[in-house]
């Protein structure tokens, strides 16, 4: 995965997962494409450089 | 919604706790922060700065089939603006609905002016928008 083209707009994302901290929750959980889909929901990933900098 | 936002950096779990805890511009946080430590996520969306072995601020939007449907990358000391994210998300989520449509810039909810591309609309967007 990590020599691959980037992914280009309309194209089908691969299935991805995430460790996460969840504020929410006050816990550690993790995130997954797989699940968004059979949820039906949207996803906005949001990257960022480094915490303790600015978003 | 139907939309959830997860952010990514190459930190680990435990500094997203540590960082969102201790810093009080975050204390409305609720959405979850993902660690993304070999940057193979960022590499996958390509936002790998490969000098810096961070992510670059790039934004994505997915779609409930799992279709990319939008990205935004800003160089690393501009912020990104949270009024068009939600602009360009409710457009796609209004064009998922109404496919033969297209949201002008211009756009911002479910009832201004959309444009509808064809023969018809050539030479004549300014006219269309007006009208």
């Amino acid at each position: 995965m990590s020599d691959c083209t980037p992914l280009r707009l309309g194209q089908r994302v691969p299935d991805f997962e995430l460790e996460t901290y969840e504020p929410a929750k006050g816990d550690f959980g993790t995130f997954s494409l797989a699940s968004q889909i059979e949820k039906k929901r949207w996803t906005i990933l949001f990257f960022y450089p480094g915490d303790f900098t600015f978003v | 919604m139907g939309c959830d936002v997860v952010t990514v950096s190459t930190d680990s779990k435990h500094v997203h706790l540590a960082w969102r805890e201790h810093e009080k511009e975050l204390a409305r946080v609720a959405f979850p922060m993902g660690a993304d430590p070999s940057g193979e996520l960022s590499r996958m969306f390509g936002v790998w700065n490969v000098a810096f072995g961070t992510s670059e601020r790039g934004v994505f939007l997915i779609s409930p089939a799992g279709t990319l449907m939008g990205i935004e990358v800003n160089f690393h000391n501009v912020g990104r603006n949270i009024d068009e994210l939600l602009r360009k998300f409710k457009a796609n989520l209004y064009l998922s609905r109404k496919t033969t449509e297209a949201c002008p810039s211009k756009w911002k909810d479910e009832g201004d002016k959309t444009l509808l591309p064809g023969a018809k609309l050539v030479g004549k967007v300014h006219e269309a928008l007006q009208g």
